[in-house]
């Protein structure tokens, strides 16, 4: 009777959440759609711009096209630092544990748009220089949290893992990696919700995006795109952040 | 059996297990003990391999562990340690095929052999199959973590010291248990305690070490009263060997017809038990330290079973200020009775009070 309570409380706690995931994600498709049908309340709001409403491309064609940086970059953030954060986790890779932590650390510390200027030159405008500094940006959390959440599982744990015969594959897939994944997991989020924010930066130079808005609104002192960018980037942002929530949750093993 | 022959483990220039050979024949429950850092949990994982042999050699079953593949070896080798290391994201029932699973026995074989092994540590198997190990108390996570060690039917066992971590009232039980498994599986299991009285209530042979080395290997009654020299009297305890030696004796081996009327001129026995219908105990008529020829009710706290030590019997009569307690079978009938004489007994029998 007494877990009782409290298990009852987190059902209820979850379909409250699933409700607000529910209305957010309706809420992001219905904009990402249907801006257009908001037109006369941004005139209403905004009376002294002659064009109140970004139309130089669709919005839909924009939210594919952010989604599309941060996934492709976010793939490479996640490939490249789960790998090394696993290669400084094994026997033979244990001696470049530092160097890897301070790189990626560094990595963090250059401003996005510093990581853009340096990759135009070297990539050229649009989508290729954006990935580049988008993936850099994108790496620190997820090495971190690979090396934390391999470092949280026992050593009793490993001990018995190894005292029951598994081989170092084995005990990699059955017991370290699915008790790390909620720490790496945690490391994605950030790292994708990271990059959902900074890809906007990337239409500086050129690479389509939901900062195109954002940046024309800027440069064209418009507050209405400003606007419609960044209630875009926001709501994805949030969705994403719940949905990686209820991942993670997937990964506590009933703790 | 397993043949430890001159095995050395050297760390740092430092033999930390320097040159121990011993025997151990298949169905021996086998104790390593000695105090903190005398080399018995390094000795117990070179076994199994987890830590590598700086020298010497150990046969398994006629086997070289050396020239096994480690995993394979593990495989034929159970192995439960004092932290449980269940394996936190698997249920109960997963945690214990876990080897049977390495081995890729059939689905059915491995839930038919989990369930064995469930019963047989007294988990019920609706309850617990599905729980995860932090749902479960200490002693259960312990029965659990022996489960999975014995789950592919090892065999040998190793444990490195497995009730370390326990309440004691917990470690009782579980020592109970452990002596019961022993008996019904008649496993090999080398045992690591630091813990003499938990030794001599397990082991069918002792193995002493001291700074890497072996003092004395002998049967625990032989250890206490023919130790080899004074390092091997001073660890065992001399203050309190006459219990010690309790420990190692059964009800059953002392117990005697009980008295069921008066011999007033026989002493000692000048008592006797007032019966139900159902051939229970329910009263006593003297045998009280202090008041003779009195009536005592007879309480479930001061009866004894044939199973349990003459140490826990002694320590009854003690408690409970009374000569002689009823011994009761599983249905609680009246089937003998103990007393001082029997524990004195003991005493005679082994004549040499170690000098």
């Amino acid at each position: 009777m007494n877990g009782a309570i409290p298990g009852a409380q987190r059902l209820r706690a979850a379909s409250a959440g699933n409700r607000v995931l529910g209305v957010l994600i309706v809420l992001l498709i219905a904009l990402t759609l249907g801006m257009d049908q908001l037109e006369p309340l941004f005139r209403a709001l905004f009376p002294d711009l002659g064009n109140p409403l970004y139309s130089r491309d669709s919005f839909l064609n924009l939210m594919l096209a952010h989604i599309g940086l941060v996934l492709m970059s976010s793939l490479i953030s996640v490939t490249v630092g789960v790998a090394a954060g696993l290669f400084v986790t094994r026997p033979v890779g244990r001696e470049f544990e530092p160097m890897v932590s301070s790189l990626a650390a560094i990595g963090q510390t250059f401003p996005p748009a510093a990581v853009l200027a340096i990759a135009v030159p070297l990539a050229g405008f649009g989508f290729a220089p954006t990935i580049i500094a988008l993936s850099l940006y994108g790496l620190l959390p997820v090495i971190q949290n690979t090396i934390a959440g391999l470092g949280t599982v026992p050593q009793a744990t490993l001990e018995a893992a190894r005292g029951n015969g598994m081989n170092r594959w084995q005990i990699l897939r059955r017991v370290e990696l699915p008790l790390a994944m909620r720490v790496i997991i945690a490391g994605i989020r950030v790292s994708v919700i990271i990059n959902i924010g900074t890809a906007t930066i990337g239409s500086t130079v050129g690479a389509k995006s939901l900062g195109t808005p954002l940046i024309a609104g800027l440069v064209g002192n418009n507050l209405a795109y400003v606007i419609q960018g960044a209630l875009l980037v926001g709501l994805l942002a949030i969705v994403t952040d719940l949905l990686f929530e209820r991942l993670e949750r997937r990964f506590s093993f009933g703790r | 059996m397993i043949e430890l022959k001159g095995l050395t483990k050297t760390y740092a220039g430092k033999n930390v297990v320097d040159n121990v050979s011993l025997t151990l024949d298949t169905g021996e429950f086998g104790v390593l003990i000695g105090p903190s850092g005398c080399g018995k949990s390094t000795t117990l994982k070179m076994i199994n391999r987890l830590v590598p042999l700086s020298g010497g050699r150990i046969i398994l079953n006629g086997d070289d562990v050396t020239e096994l593949p480690a995993e394979q070896l593990r495989r034929r080798i159970g192995y439960a340690i004092q932290s449980t290391g269940l394996f936190p994201h698997w249920s109960v029932a997963q945690n214990i095929a876990t080897v049977p699973q390495l081995l890729k026995w059939p689905k059915s074989r491995i839930d038919d052999r989990v369930d064995e092994l469930m019963a047989m540590f007294h988990l019920d198997a609706a309850e617990f199959r599905h729980k995860y190990p932090h749902q479960l108390s200490g002693g259960q996570a312990q029965r659990v973590g022996v489960a999975r060690a014995l789950a592919a039917d090892p065999e040998v066992l190793l444990m490195d010291e497995p009730f370390g971590a326990v309440d004691p009232l917990t470690r009782e039980v579980l020592q109970a248990e452990m002596r019961r498994v022993h008996q019904q599986t008649g496993k090999t299991i080398v045992f690591v305690t630091h813990d003499m009285d938990e030794a001599l209530q397990l082991a069918t042979r002792i193995a002493l070490l001291n700074g890497g080395k072996l003092v004395q290997y002998d049967r625990p009654i032989e250890l206490m009263v023919k130790p080899d020299n004074d390092f091997v009297r001073e660890f065992i305890g001399q203050a309190d060997l006459g219990l010690k030696l309790l420990s190692r004796r059964w009800v059953h081996q002392y117990q005697r017809e009980p008295s069921l009327e008066h011999h007033a001129t026989h002493p000692g026995l000048d008592h006797c038990w007032q019966l139900d219908d159902a051939g229970r105990p329910v009263a006593l008529e003297g045998a009280r330290l202090d008041e003779d020829h009195e009536v005592t009710e007879v309480k479930p706290e001061w009866t004894a079973t044939p199973g349990m030590s003459m140490k826990e019997a002694l320590s009854r009569m003690v408690w409970y200020r009374v000569m002689v307690l009823p011994v009761v079978d599983d249905a609680g009938k009246l089937i003998a009775e103990i007393g001082m004489q029997g524990i004195m007994g003991i005493q005679a029998e082994n004549g040499t009070q170690a000098s």
